[in-house]
Order: C-alpha cells, then sequence, then structure tokens
C-alpha cells in the first residue's frame, strides 16, 4: 500500500528552482532515506511531502489523498494525524513539560486529556524518556529532546513519518541512539519512514536511497 | 601488508601449525578478509627463510600440515619492534574501488552507475555489520568500529567522487 506519493513535484523560492520535477512513492512500512549534496533541495522535499509547503506544480498524496484537492480543515487534519514530523531540534514548546508537548496534536485532535496524557507517557515510556516526563525541553539533553519529538510524531498514528536530519543535532553515539528509537518506534506503529540525511550510517538503516542533486534524483537504489 | 607481523604475533604464545595460524588470525578479524592458505605457508616460508620462526615439530611423511612453527628471539623482537611502531595512514579496502573506477572511466564505461551499485554495496555491508552481534570479546567491537568507521570514510569518498563526475558531465557534455 502507498501511504505518500509525489508527482513530478516543482518547488521554487522566488526565482530559485529548488525541485525540479521529483516523484516518488512510499510504501507502508518502508524506511527511505534521502540523501544528497547540502542545496539539492532535500528539506523542500520533506516540506512539500509534509504540506508544509505547497508545491507549484505536480501534487502529492498522503494515505491516498490528494494534499491540493482537499479543504483547508481537512487537510489540517491529514497533516496533524496522518504524518508525523521530526526536525533538527527546536520542534518542541519551549513551556511546555513534555508529556504536554507529547500530548498536543492529540489535544489538538480534539483528545480528552486524561487519554491524550496516557498515550503521550506511554510513547516517552517507548523512547526511553518517561523519567522526563515532567521536565520541560530546556532541562533535557539533545537526544532526550529528539526522543521526546519522536514520541510526538508517533503518538498520533501515524501512516508516515518524515524526519529531516533528526540525528544532525547529536553526536555519533547519541545519533546512532535516535536512529534505533526512531526506526523501533516506526516499526512498531507500522509507519514509513522519511528521512533525510547527510549521514551514511542513517542512510545504510534504510530500505532504499533516493538521492537528490540539483532539485531532481539523481538515483534511487535498493539496499 | 602486515601479515608476516600477524603470523609472528599468532604464534608468539605457542608453536602451530599453519592451519592454526589461519583459525588464529581469521578469529582476530571476524568481519575481515579470511586469511588464504596458501599466503599463511609463503609467509611461514619467509619467516623461516629471514631466521624469524624456526620448524620444532614435523611429522615423517606429512604434508606442509604437519609442520608446527615457533618464534625464534629474533622473531620476538621483531615483533615487539613492529607492535610499538605507530601505523601510517595506508591505504585500506578503497583500494579496489578506486582501481575499477578509474577503468571505468578510462574504458568509458558507466562510472556514475558503478558508483551508485558502489555505495549500496557499501551501505548493506554496514547494516549487516550492525546488525549483527559482535563476539563476546574484548577487541571483536573494536575491529567492528574500526570497519565501520573506514566504510563510511569510503561513502565520504564515493560521494565526493560522484560529485565530481556530475559536475564534469555538465561543464563537458
Ligand atoms: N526560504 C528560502 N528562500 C530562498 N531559497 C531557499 C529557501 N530555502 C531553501 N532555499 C534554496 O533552495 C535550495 C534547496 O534548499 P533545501 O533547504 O531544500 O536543501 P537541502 O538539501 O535540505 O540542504 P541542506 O542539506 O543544507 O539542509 C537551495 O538552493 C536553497 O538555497
Ligand atoms: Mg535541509
Amino acid at each position: 500500500m502507498t501511504v505518500l506519493e509525489l508527482s513530478s513535484v516543482e518547488y521554487s523560492y522566488r526565482r530559485n528552482a529548488a525541485l525540479r520535477g521529483v516523484s516518488l512513492q512510499v510504501q507502508a512500512g518502508e524506511v527511505v532515506a534521502v540523501t544528497g549534496a547540502s542545496g539539492c533541495g532535500k528539506s523542500t522535499l520533506l516540506h512539500c511531502a509534509a504540506g508544509i509547503l505547497t508545491p507549484d506544480a505536480g501534487s502529492v498524496q498522503v494515505a491516498g489523498q490528494d494534499l491540493a484537492t482537499l479543504p483547508e480543515d481537512e487537510r489540517s487534519r491529514l497533516r496533524r494525524t496522518k504524518v508525523g514530523v521530526v526536525l533538527q531540534f527546536g520542534q518542541l514548546v519551549p513551556d511546555l513539560p513534555l508529556i504536554d508537548n507529547v500530548a498536543l496534536p492529540l489535544l489538538l485532535d480534539g483528545h480528552e486529556r486524561a487519554e491524550a496524557h496516557e498515550a503521550a507517557l506511554e510513547w516517552l515510556k517507548q523512547v526511553g524518556v518517561a523519567d522526563e516526563a515532567d521536565a520541560v525541553p530546556a532541562e533535557l539533553s539533545g537526544g532526550q529532546a529528539q526522543r521526546a519529538a519522536v514520541a510526538r510524531a508517533l503518538v498520533t498514528g501515524p501512516s508516515v513519518v518524515l524526519a529531516d536530519e533528526p540525528t544532525g543535532s547529536l553526536d555519533s553515539r547519541a545519533g546512532q541512539e535516535l536512529l534505533e528509537v526512531l526506526l523501533r518506534a516506526s516499526r512498531y506503529r507500522g509507519a514509513a519512514l522519511v528521512v533525510v540525511t547527510h549521514d551514511n550510517l542513517v542512510a545504510a538503516s534504510a530500505d532504499r536511497e533516493i538521492r537528490l542533486r540539483d532539485g531532481v534524483i539523481q538515483h534511487e537504489v535498493a539496499l | 601488508m602486515a601479515t608476516a607481523e600477524l603470523v609472528l604475533g599468532l604464534l608468539s604464545r605457542d608453536p602451530a601449525h599453519g592451519y592454526d595460524v589461519k583459525r588464529g588470525h581469521d578469529a582476530w578479524f571476524p568481519d575481515g578478509r579470511p586469511l588464504a592458505f596458501g599466503q599463511v605457508y609463503t609467509t611461514l616460508g619467509r619467516l623461516e627463510r629471514d631466521g624469524l620462526v624456526e620448524v620444532v615439530d614435523k611429522t615423517s611423511g606429512g604434508g606442509p600440515d604437519r609442520t608446527v612453527y615457533a618464534l625464534t628471539d629474533k622473531g620476538r623482537k621483531h615483533l615487539a619492534d613492529w607492535l610499538s611502531d605507530p601505523v601510517p595512514p595506508a591505504w585500506g579496502s578503497a583500494d579496489e574501488v578506486l582501481r575499477k573506477l578509474v577503468a571505468a572511466i578510462r574504458t568509458g564505461g558507466d562510472a556514475a552507475a558503478f558508483l551508485a551499485r558502489q555505495r549500496a554495496s557499501h551501505l548493506r555491508r554496514i547494516r549487516e555489520l550492525r546488525e549483527t552481534p559482535t563476539e563476546d570479546d574484548p577487541t571483536s567491537p573494536l575491529v567492528r568500529e574500526y570497519i565501520v568507521a573506514h566504510l563510511d570514510a569510503d561513502l565520504r569518498w564515493l560521494d565526493s567522487a560522484l560529485e565530481h563526475l556530475s559536475e564534469q558531465k555538465e561543464t563537458r557534455p
């Protein structure tokens, strides 16, 4: 089953063409590494897939639904529930304890507070930071904060997790541990994982590598 | 190649047959390339000629497998000197990749496709190494980390080679 499909996606920042016709499909449970030199369009691709950016041309389908044809409220709901996003850093709300940070997507989706907290705690356990549930992000190490970000990405039960350099701010050991957590959590949830990375050791964990160069796919290989 | 010194090291505790030397080597480097029997015997022959090892037992009528070798004093000294010397930066497994890449470019083959395949094969090897638990001994994890770090270095080199090729193609179509 295809959980994410991009067809001939183009995107330009003013006159700077960042994506020049990118097509790809991601199957349920698959792990895909997106690699390529700095500036080749990896983040732009991920942001288009996540619905953060709207392509100038082409289409993005998440869980079989075309983002462009959905009314705004349904589109945000689809993004919130079917897509989990993990960035390099800085995506947790600074003043909120971890448990509330992780529960937030569920609360926004109308879940009861108690239920949302229970699910959040479960995911904090799953990623190994349940002891820090009451701490605010500033009290955490980079690795702990990234684990919490993984919990927050998975708490709604997405069919695809999109991660942009999730280990980029960590040293190699913490990076490897975070990668294990991300892979295990996605597998546990049955979610596909698309991970943008410069790190060959991260790419080595994928089922497939998609390499971008200058806004187009340079090659794609099964691993 | 430091095979000779490794053989001396493998004989340093007890005298041994060539077969034991090979087995010992492969156990020291579980993820490395196994030592070929032929190489063991030529190495032992050369070490004997140089007076670094000696034959201490030879069952009559036996083939080379029956010969037991031991370290001489000279051999022990050579081994100690080698162990105290730092290793100069050397070429590793990237040799063969470089040879093939150069051959591919020089003969007009599809070098970019070769690089993509080589990259995939390196990535697979890293995953394979990370998925198999290391032996529970003091050095196997170090050997593993060494190999992964070098594969990673090869990959970075492969990336820049790929980038180099793409740029050349753009400037000289
Ligand atoms: N907000 C922006 N405004 C203008 N140009 C941008 C913007 N964001 C990215 N770009 C340009 O678009 C191109 C693709 O950028 P993108 O961030 O997708 O690359 P990347 O592959 O993620 O790079 P990196 O590995 O450095 O994160 C680059 O040329 C970049 O300069
Ligand atoms: Mg980026």
